[in-house]
């Protein structure tokens, strides 16, 4: 047995590639004499894997960046990819990145289950960890009262509570029975639940006519969609996300669901590609998250990786990439503030303190790093519209919002929140 | 080999790995954990499958029961005795399978493996849509418990489990091999075999095919259950993903992987698959790919595991000596 | 009675849905006695290989309402994999029924990257291709003729498989040997041949039915392992091996789905295990199933 063998680290693309060949001068201290190691951990297969691989991307195209202008404080940056599945697989493949390749950063996650499983082991082992997604209500609290080495992404909530906003600024007075569809577990449950508590703060009176909780990944939804046509709601409220999103509309559009309808779909933007226009009207309330890939004042950074990405994958970016991005450019970010003030290489818990509060430029505009390691970022919703170029629909009209608009305040409760913050519309 | 040696191999094999922490590094060490935790759970499941001829594709679920008793105890209820926390994980597994049981053994063969996989998946819908009791599918948080009345909180996660939890868990296993051992050199054991070989000739002779069979059932998802406390630890949370079928179908592709036809054969199963599935998401992302390439080779090639290519090595070596 | 029509209707097409997937589950166990857990994966492999079919033949420039044929040749072309699959089970038809199980166990393992290797992660689908044969209804009640079609389809499917294996000679030998192998193996058939007949029939209605129903849906790496439960059930309420079973089991999955869909969402997913326990309990060899021992 070679178990004490140190494996070979994969590297991806030219990025890694040249990170460990490059040698790099200038740096006199040995130990820092080699590539900077970042972990990802995402999901390739199952029903996430759509997600981790648009996730892949954003890190890819940050690190090829940060490699060509010289790495992060002067280190080259050189990644080793691991996969996310269960909570209990994902976690020893994070001890694996710490204990075993020695990483000096852990990115990426997806599913709220395994993030809040890693929260506490990566706060135990010490390990850096900044988390793409994953981050709702439940648990969080209990879990991780005060991380020190974690950081997460901001609320998931953050998307349904933009487009209950949404809803109440275009379609106020305009319905009077709602009804839901949204996947069967915490995320879907927090939505629909947020979703209702806003229509209440801004007094609009509702009847809930229709509730359906298809399990992730339902690719037959005829039932669903008959159920909520017989309920005639004014409108519907889904955060179906996976490729039961695309099911979904089609299916409600050959049952004839949507004339007189209104749909909002917070979470459109995954899957904004696979809704071709043949079956998704205009008039419906999109949430495109953190990265609106077709924004008309997207800034120059935004635009160079529609383009990166649109020529690897022949297909356009969502949110994901973005957050990947947001990662590890704050994670840049606060290596560089450490060793600024430092004049040294700054150690783990110095570059996390220093992450608190740093801002940062991402795909979708700017971010920043808030004191309790929740990201802040901004957000992207509108109306859906047919007038472009692609085979789907995109925003006729944008609305952006920054998310300290739509998330609790440190240490707050979701729930009290949402009764009494002062939200502009 | 004669029984002597074999003891000696044993010992000598639990001292190599009771010295890992002096020899491995620490990743290694906390995947010996859950290579532990799987080697109880399939000493168990190989009563049921590898004596009682009984296959069972839900017993994923009693996993879950013991990771989930464990995240009740722990962070519910606020009792982190780890041994209490086994104890309870042992009643309430049985309490499951005793009903379950009494249903699923008057079956075998396929029609048992279906009734146990569907079992299975019910609890798995259960702990995915009782959101409000179970967490749905964020699961339960699992809280550090404390061994022999010892708290470890001084001690950060990873020198908790490649130390005292570790040997722990060894020692859990020893008692629990050596329990096991005792089971099925038991007469309970033998006739468990001999039904095994000839259920109608065995009933003929007297032996209650039901209740011997049920009681394999309850031992096995004890066992599982044990399995599934281990595992909870390290983990840090209870998921549903435990009792998925899926899950079910690993537990006895490990068994294969070890041998069936051997007592030790589950043991070394676990370990083997815990370093194959390691190595192998190490090394390419098509990983599920060549797990299932090696499970079709054990299948076809070697039905008796890595036990049986050892053992059949180890016979034609003393066979080359005489 | 609009909305009830409609509901009952999204039922039926979930039960031809379930039936399309269990069909070739049972036509295998019932002949050869194998329980092939990698059915959701031939479905899975057939809609895969049906979306990238048709994208194809569309860009070349075939006529819309032609994709169906198209579609289904598609599924059809992957009976090439039988063949193969059956060489590899061969190896383990006379041991115990558990290793053929999990080398089919294997073979889902394998196939979930298999696809992903061709088809990445990303769900595939065929736009809004399913609508080309319009819809039919009146009075509140519509569905796609697509929907029609696949309902059509499955019956179909039954009959003609029941047909066969009731009326034809081929199909009396087929059953002869689900009955008494030995039996009809002295009788001088060769049983090595029905076993690859049987179990490339298992494939080509596993793939068939997921070329056919894909465009009403979506191919996703993770359908494979979710259909297999449901295909289960089926087959458990139904009874191992039954075609007859088989179309019993998936009305009743079916039709339970959608009473809870439209009674009680909350039950959608427990309903069906529930059922399948109670059936297992009071009946355990299924509504058409031959006793077990």
């Amino acid at each position: 047995m070679d178990l004490g063998r140190r494996k070979a680290i994969k590297t991806i693309g030219t990025a890694g590639v040249v990170a460990a060949t490059l040698p790099i001068l200038g740096f006199p201290a040995i130990a820092q004499n080699r590539p900077l190691r970042v972990g990802i951990i995402a999901p390739k297969a199952g029903i996430a894997g759509t997600i981790g691989e648009c996730g892949l991307q954003g890190t890819l195209f940050a690190v090829e960046k940060i490699n060509a202008a010289g790495g992060i404080a002067g280190r080259m940056v050189e990644l080793v990819i691991e996969e996310e599945t269960n909570p209990k697989d994902s976690i020893e493949r994070l001890r694996k990145l710490v204990l075993q390749d020695k990483v000096d950063c852990v990115q990426g996650i997806v599913s709220s289950g395994v993030s809040l499983a890693m929260g506490p082991a990566a706060e135990e082992m010490k390990a850096l960890t900044i988390y793409w997604d994953g981050t709702t209500q439940d648990g969080v609290d209990e879990t991780m009262a005060k991380p020190r080495y974690v950081f997460r992404s901001t609320d998931n909530e953050c998307e349904a509570v933009m487009a209950s906003l949404l809803v109440v600024k275009h379609w106020k007075g305009k319905f009077k029975t709602i009804a839901g569809i949204n996947p069967d577990y915490s995320y879907g449950r927090n939505n629909w639940a947020a979703f209702q508590a806003l229509l209440k703060k801004f007094g609009i009176e509702f009847t809930v006519v229709a509730e359906q909780w298809p399990k992730v990944g339902t690719l037959d939804l005829t039932s669903h969609v008959a159920a909520l046509k017989a309920a005639k709601p004014d409108m519907i409220f889904s955060s179906l996300l996976f490729a039961d999103l695309p099911v979904f509309m089609r299916t409600a559009h050959s049952a004839g669901l949507m004339e007189g309808t209104r749909f909002a779909f917070p979470a459109a933007g995954f899957q904004h590609t696979a809704l071709k226009k043949e079956f998704t009207p205009e008039g419906m309330i999109f949430g495109h998250n953190t990265l609106y890939f077709d924004h008309p004042q997207a800034n120059a950074l935004q635009k160079e990786f529609v383009a990166y990405y649109h020529n690897k994958t022949k297909d356009y970016p969502h949110w994901e990439a973005d957050r990947a991005y947001f990662a590890m450019q704050a994670y840049k970010a606060g290596v560089e503030k450490a060793q600024k003030a430092k004049n040294a290489w700054p150690s783990i818990e110095e570059i996390a303190a220093a992450m608190e509060g740093v801002k940062v430029d991402s795909l979708g505009g700017p971010g920043r790093m808030r004191e309790d390691h929740i990201a802040e970022q901004t957000f992207y919703q509108g109306i859906t519209t047919h007038k472009n170029k692609y085979d789907f629909p995109t925003l006729g009209v944008v609305d952006t919002m920054y998310s300290d608009q739509l998330q609790k305040p440190p240490g707050a409760n979701f729930w009290k929140w949402i009764e009494t913050a002062q939200i502009k519309l | 080999m004669t029984p002597r040696l074999t003891t000696l191999v044993i010992v000598g094999l639990v001292a190599l790995v009771g010295s890992a922490p002096l020899w491995a590094t620490p990743y290694h060490i906390t995947l010996m954990i859950p290579a532990m935790a799987y080697g109880i759970a399939l000493l168990g499941l190989n009563l049921l499958f590898g004596y009682a001829g009984l296959l069972s594709f839900g017993h994923a679920m009693f996993v879950g029961i013991g990771a989930y008793t464990t995240a009740v105890f722990t962070s519910k209820l606020g009792i982190r005795s780890f041994e209490l926390v086994l104890v309870a994980s042992a009643v309430a597994a049985a309490l499951f399978a005793i009903p379950i049981g009494l249903l699923t053994v008057r079956y075998v063969r396929i029609f048992f493996g279906m009734l146990t996989l569907a079992f299975g998946m019910l609890f798995h819908s259960f702990l995915f849509k009782f959101y409000h009791l179970t967490g749905g599918d964020s699961g339960m948080r699992v809280v550090r418990p404390t061994l022999l009345g010892q708290d470890t909180q001084e001690l950060d996660k990873i020198a908790f489990l490649t130390g005292p939890f570790f040997l722990y868990v060894l020692a859990l296993l020893v008692i629990l091999g050596l329990v096991m051992l005792r089971i099925v050199h038991s007469p309970f054991g033998l006739h468990l075999k001999a039904l095994r070989e000839n259920a109608r000739k065995a009933e003929y002779l007297g032996v209650t095919v039901r209740r011997f069979r049920l009681a394999a059932f309850v031992i096995s998802a004890i066992y599982c259950s044990i399995g599934g406390v281990i595992l909870a630890v390290p983990t840090g949370i209870a998921d549903p993903e435990l009792a998925y079928w899926t899950h079910s179908g690993n537990l006895i592709f490990m068994t294969l992987l070890g041998g069936f036809t051997n007592f030790f054969g589950p043991i070394l199963g676990a370990f083997s698959f815990i370093l194959l599935q390691d190595q192998l998401m190490s090394a390419t992302q098509y990983w599920r790919f060549f797990l299932g390439v090696v499970l079709a080779l054990i299948v076809i090639l070697f039905p008796r595991g890595l036990m049986g290519i050892l053992e059949s090595l180890m016979a034609r070596f003393s066979r080359g000596r005489s | 009675m609009a909305a009830f029509i409609n509901i009952l209707l999204g039922g039926v097409f979930h039960a031809a849905v379930l039936f399309l997937v269990a069909a070739g589950l049972q036509i295998v166990f019932g002949v050869q006695k194998i329980v092939n857990l990698a059915c959701g994966s031939f479905y899975a492999l057939g809609a895969y290989f049906g979306v990238t079919t048709v994208t194809w033949a569309l860009k070349a420039g075939l006529p819309p309402f032609l994709f169906l044929p198209v579609l289904i040749a598609s599924g059809v072309v992957l009976a090439v994999i039988g063949p193969v699959i059956e060489r590899l089970l061969r190896t383990v038809y006379d041991r115990d029924e558990s290793f053929q199980l999990l080398l089919t166990f294997a073979l889902v393992l394998m196939f979930q990257d298999i696809m992903r290797y061709f088809w990445g992660a990303n769900p595939q689908q065929l736009g809004n291709l399913v609508m080309v044969y319009g819809k039919v209804g009146a009075g509140g009640v519509d569905l796609p003729v697509y929907n029609v079609l696949v309902i059509a389809g499955s019956i179909a499917i039954a009959l003609i498989l029941g047909g066969f294996l009731q009326r034809t000679r081929y199909g009396r030998i087929l059953r002869a040997t689900a009955e008494n192998r030995a039996m009809t193996e002295a009788l001088g058939v060769d049983v090595r041949r029905i076993n690859v007949v049987v179990f490339t029939l298992g494939t080509v209605l596993g793939t068939v039915g997921g070329a056919f129903v894909v465009p009403t849906s979506a191919a996703s790496l993770d359908m494979a392992v979710e259909l297999v439960v449901e295909a289960f059930a089926v087959v458990v309420i139904g009874g191992l091996g039954s075609m007859r079973g088989a179309l019993a089991g998936a009305l009743v999955v079916g039709l339970m789905r959608a009473a809870a869909i439209a009674l009680y969402a909350e039950l959608e997913l427990l309903s069906i295990y529930l059922v399948v326990i109670l059936v297992l309990i009071l009946r355990p060899s299924g509504l058409f199933g031959k006793p077990a021992e």
